[in-house]
C-alpha cells in the first residue's frame, strides 16, 4: 500500500509537470512552484528525448495554461495560483485567456476522457482525466504496474539467492524526501496522459 | 491526498535535459525569495542543456564536437566539463568515456555537475537547507522541512514504484546509474557491448558530477566494478547486481 502511495505522489508530481508542459508547444520548460506543504514529489525520470530542445530564451508569450487546475490539491500559498493577480515571473503559469480549444467553452460540463493503455516493462498504465468545460479538474491512474511482473521477477530473485554472499535486496520505503534512480514507468503514464490530453481537445 | 500543514519552503519541478528535475528549498526564507531562489537555480539548468545538449546541433558541445569551435573559443564552462572528463577517463581506467558513442558527448558527467553547482550556488545564497533531484541524481544539504536529516531512497532496480535503500545525510551527493531505466545502455566502452554483472551501483560522495560519473563507470565495469568503487578514496557506494543481491560499503550512511 505504501508503494502505491509512494507511486501516485510520485505520478501526481509528474503529471503536474507534464500538463504544464502541455501548454507550451515549444517545449520551453515550465516552471511551477508547489507549496511545500504538499506530498512528496518524487521526480520520475521522464522521458528520453522528450525535452531536450532549445529550451531558455523561448518566449513563452501566448502559450495557454492548462496547468493550474490539474493539481488536484488545493494550493494554499498564495504565489502559485497564478488567477490571484501575483505577479509572477515565471511567465508560462499565467493563465491566458482563450485556451486554444473550440468553441464549447463557458459550459462548465465535467466530462472523463481516458487514455490508452501504454504498456513498459513493469505493466501497464492508463490514464484519465477529468474536465471542467476546458479545465482538467482531475487526473487518476486507472492502471499502474503495481506488483505484475516486477514483484514476480523479484520475488524470483528473491527465493534463488537468499543466504548467500551479499544481502537479498528488498524493498524497503518510508518516509523519503526524494529517490535517487529515475524511475520507468512515468513514461508511460506521460504518453497516456498525453494522449488522454490530445483526446479531450 | 490531502495536504498536510504548510511548512517553510517551496518545492518546484521542471522538464529539463530531458528529465525531471526537482528542488526542494528547506529554508524559511520569504517567498520571494525563495521564488528567486529557484528561478535562478533553473535558469542555470536550462542555460546548461542549450549549451550541452547533444539534441540540438548549435549547442557549444555539438558545435565543438564537430570542430567548429576551438578549445580556445570555448567557454570556461565546456573547457572545464572537458578537463574533468578527460581526468574521469583516466581515473576510470577508460570506462568513463565521453566518446563513447563515437562523438563528444559528455552528458554523463553535465547532469551532475550542474545540479552540483545549482546546489553550490545555492548555499552561498544562503539557502543552506535544500534537496536538488535532477533525474535521480540527487544533492542534499542540511536538514528537511520537516526538520530532520534527508531521507533519500534508492530506487529498486526491478521495480520503479519502490525503493530498496534508505540514506540519511546532511550533506551528500547521490548519484544511481542501473541498467533497467532504457534497457542495457550503458556500454563497456572496451567491449563495445552493453555492459552486464550489475544491475545497480549508487555513489555517495560530495560532488555530484564525480558521483554519478563514477556510478556510470562502475556499471560498464561489471562485477569487477565492486573491486573497483572499494578502492575510491572519498566515496561509498551500494551495488546490486543482476542475479539480486545488495552490496554495500559498511560505513554508508543507511537507516535502520
Amino acid at each position: 500500500m505504501r508503494r502505491a502511495l509512494l507511486a501516485i505522489t510520485g505520478l501526481a508530481a509528474s503529471t503536474t509537470a507534464l500538463v504544464a508542459f502541455k501548454g507550451a508547444p515549444n517545449a520551453s520548460p515550465v516552471a511551477q512552484d508547489l507549496p511545500a506543504g504538499q506530498a512528496t514529489a518524487t521526480p520520475g525520470g521522464a522521458a528520453p528525448g522528450g525535452t531536450s530542445g532549445p529550451a531558455p530564451s523561448a518566449g513563452p508569450a501566448g502559450s495557454p495554461t492548462a496547468r493550474a487546475s490539474a493539481t488536484a490539491s488545493p494550493t494554499p500559498g498564495a504565489r502559485t495560483s497564478t488567477s490571484s493577480g501575483g505577479t509572477s515571473t515565471a511567465a508560462p503559469r499565467t493563465t491566458t485567456t482563450a485556451p486554444r480549444t473550440t468553441a464549447a467553452a463557458p459550459t462548465a460540463t465535467t466530462r472523463k476522457v481516458t487514455g490508452p493503455v501504454i504498456s513498459n516493462e513493469y505493466g501497464n498504465v492508463q490514464v484519465q482525466i477529468t474536465l471542467s468545460g476546458t479545465k482538467i479538474v482531475n487526473a487518476v491512474a486507472l492502471e499502474l504496474p503495481d506488483g505484475g511482473q516486477s514483484s514476480l521477477r523479484s520475488d524470483k530473485v528473491d527465493a534463488a539467492y537468499s543466504g548467500t554472499s551479499g544481502q537479498v535486496v528488498q524493498r524497503q520505503s518510508a518516509n523519503l524526501d526524494t529517490v535517487s534512480g529515475a524511475t520507468y514507468t512515468s513514461n508511460s503514464y506521460k504518453q497516456s496522459l498525453q494522449a488522454a490530453i490530445d483526446q479531450a481537445r | 491526498m490531502t495536504a498536510p500543514p504548510a511548512r517553510p519552503g517551496l518545492r518546484r519541478v521542471e522538464q529539463i535535459m530531458g528529465t525531471a528535475i526537482s528542488l526542494d528549498l528547506a529554508d524559511d526564507l520569504p517567498p520571494a525569495t525563495l521564488h528567486e531562489l529557484a528561478e535562478e537555480t533553473f535558469r542555470w539548468l536550462r542555460e546548461v542543456d542549450a549549451r550541452f545538449s547533444t539534441y540540438s546541433d548549435d549547442s557549444e558541445v555539438c558545435r565543438f564536437g564537430r570542430g567548429e569551435l576551438l578549445l580556445s573559443e570555448a567557454s570556461v564552462d565546456l573547457r572545464r566539463v572537458l578537463e574533468r572528463c578527460a581526468d574521469l577517463w583516466d581515473v576510470t581506467d577508460g570506462f568513463f568515456d565521453a566518446y563513447a558513442t563515437g562523438r563528444l558527448d559528455p552528458s554523463g558527467y553535465v547532469k551532475g555537475w550542474s545540479a552540483q553547482v545549482a546546489s553550490d550556488r545555492l548555499v552561498a545564497a544562503g539557502a543552506a537547507n535544500h534537496c536538488l533531484n535532477a533525474g535521480g541524481d540527487v544533492r542534499v544539504r542540511g536538514l528537511s522541512s520537516a526538520g530532520g536529516p534527508w531521507r533519500i531512497g534508492v530506487r529498486h532496480p526491478w521495480d520503479p514504484a519502490s525503493t530498496c535503500l534508505v540514506l540519511t545525510g546532511t550533506d551528500l551527493a547521490v548519484a544511481t546509474s542501473g541498467v533497467y531505466e532504457r534497457g542495457h545502455h550503458v556500454v563497456d566502452p572496451r567491449r563495445g557491448e552493453p555492459a552486464k554483472g550489475l544491475r545497480s551501483v549508487t555513489v555517495v560522495g560530495s560532488d555530484l558530477g564525480l558521483a554519478d560519473a563514477y556510478a556510470t563507470a562502475a556499471v560498464a565495469m561489471g562485477i569487477a566494478g565492486i573491486g573497483w568503487l572499494d578502492r575510491l578514496d572519498g566515496h561509498l557506494h551500494a551495488v546490486v547486481t543482476d542475479d539480486g543481491r545488495l552490496l554495500h560499503s559498511t560505513a554508508l550512511p543507511v537507516d535502520a
